[in-house]
């Protein structure tokens, strides 16, 4: 009776663009770490999106941006160090720690911030998808279009190339 | 030890995935490896990124669809146009069809009588030709003949036959036009007919004729029949070339004449029959003193009847 949604009116298109942009636009910065390329991705992707609109269901819109995204991604060959910023807020329990302390976790995080930029991209982009985005490891797999074992994996390296870099230095 | 590792890595994952219990992590936190990952994991938790700022790239993004869009709007147009433009072809082939002029042609041995839309009867004889538009034909009554026909002109505007010898005008008449081979004959049998031809302008009242040969009036006088005599299948010359008579002749019956030593500018007077080849041949001949014989292939030949 009704005829499948598609993504062709304005309205739908403005508020797919409302959700999905900003969470498209970081996965795309975790993977180049630059935000003019992101910015660049991001436009292609819902542009693509808007001429494939009579194709593209509104269930599907979500991963056929991350999918343009992907292959635009890869397409491209130069990538850049993420540039990652130190969360504003403290943490609370930061508050109640002694000023030696506080040195330590800010090297700690210096050195951690170091590491993470010089991860390899595969690894970093399912790091930081699940530590700052707080994506669990299945929706990582469908955005990057691997397994959940996959994830895993790179979850893993991620963790034992970090700790082997801090501790190095 | 390796089983133990793999727990804790079962564990770990859980605990990234957000599904790991309070105990679970102080159980994964007891080896100090795992500890350390938690610890990693948990600072690299605080870590921010630059935002996207959303009404940029909206707008960028909206710039660079725009085109898009107005490429799709005359997509939809392009439809209607299409629509538009087979609407608009069958009205101009409709116009067109409408405004064609009408043309009636009759093939050897054939005549064809058939009515103008104002009723108006016309008799087109063999080898004919009338082309008029019947759009126009109660502005204009107008039609172009080469050969031979007879009109029965119902009364009204004026009437006219244009031919390459001359153009007759009428008001409302019967009258006979042909015009063929430089050789214009109108005969008016109702009314008054007004013939021109070249520059002379000729009156032709009931029961007259006249005859054009070659833009000079041969003939002005009355006529012999009170119709067309081909009306009743039958050809009648008066003061005619010969060779006239026998494009006549091919007219009516589907043969091929070959002369052979004749005069074809030899004058001749006289009539012949659509109905009897032979006796058609015989009537033209006999008076010219000539011999014709009728070939299998359709070709009829004449020649002098003393020449051997």
């Amino acid at each position: 009776m009704k005829e499948p949604e598609n993504i062709c009116n304005e309205k739908t298109f403005n508020h797919l663009y409302e959700s999905h942009g900003k969470p498209v636009w970081r996965f795309i910065y975790f993977k180049c770490g630059n935000e003019a390329q992101a910015d660049d991705l991001v436009q292609e992707a819902f542009i693509k999106l808007w001429q494939n609109c009579a194709k593209v269901t509104k269930e599907k819109a979500k991963s056929f941006l991350y999918t343009v995204c992907n292959n635009a991604f890869l397409n491209e060959v130069a990538h850049r160090k993420v540039v990652l910023k130190h969360a504003k807020r403290q943490s609370e329990k930061a508050n109640f720690q002694s000023p030696e302390f506080l040195m330590e976790e800010e090297q700690f995080r210096e050195k951690l911030k170091n590491a993470i930029e010089n991860l390899t991209e595969a690894q970093r982009t399912a790091f930081l998808l699940n530590r700052i985005e707080g994506k669990k490891y299945t929706e990582i797999a469908e955005m990057l279009n691997i397994t959940v074992k996959a994830v895993e994996k790179r979850m893993s390296q991620a963790l034992a190339a970090l700790r082997e870099e801090i501790g190095k230095v | 030890m390796n089983t133990m590792k793999m727990k804790n890595d079962y564990l770990l994952h859980k605990w990234l995935n957000n599904e790991a219990t309070e105990e679970e992590l102080e159980q994964l936190k007891a080896d100090p490896e795992y500890a350390s990952y938690a610890q990693i994991a948990d600072a690299s938790s605080d870590f921010e990124i630059p935002g996207m700022n959303a009404e940029t790239n909206f707008e960028a993004i909206s710039n660079k669809i725009k085109p898009v869009h107005q490429l799709q709007k005359p997509k939809i147009f392009s439809i209607v146009w299409k629509v538009a433009a087979v609407f608009a072809l069958f009205l101009v082939g409709y116009y067109y069809t409408t405004t064609l002029d009408t043309t009636i042609i009759t093939e050897i041995a054939q005549t064809e009588t058939f009515s103008l839309p104002d009723a108006s009867e016309v008799i087109l004889n063999s080898g004919s030709k009338i082309t008029y538009n019947k759009k126009n034909w109660n502005h204009d009554r107008e039609l172009f003949l080469d050969g031979e026909a007879y009109f029965k002109v119902t009364k009204g505007n004026k009437f006219s036959v244009k031919t390459s010898e001359g153009i007759v005008t009428v008001l409302g008449t019967k009258f006979n036009v042909s015009a063929r081979d430089g050789l214009f004959t109108v005969v008016c049998y109702e009314g008054l007919v007004s013939v021109a031809f070249n520059d002379t302008l000729l009156k032709l009242p009931a029961g007259e004729k006249v005859q054009i040969e070659n833009g000079k009036s041969t003939i002005n006088g009355a006529a012999e029949n009170p119709q067309p005599v081909w009306l009743s299948k039958e050809s009648n010359f008066d003061n005619v070339p010969f060779s006239l008579v026998l494009k006549e002749v091919e007219r009516q019956y589907p043969i091929k004449i070959s002369v052979k030593d004749v005069d074809t500018e030899k004058r001749f007077t006289g009539t012949f029959t659509h109905k009897n080849l032979d006796l058609a041949l015989k009537s033209i001949c006999e008076p010219l003193q000539l011999n014709y014989k009728i070939n299998n292939n359709g070709v009829v030949t004449i020649e002098t009847k003393h020449s051997k």
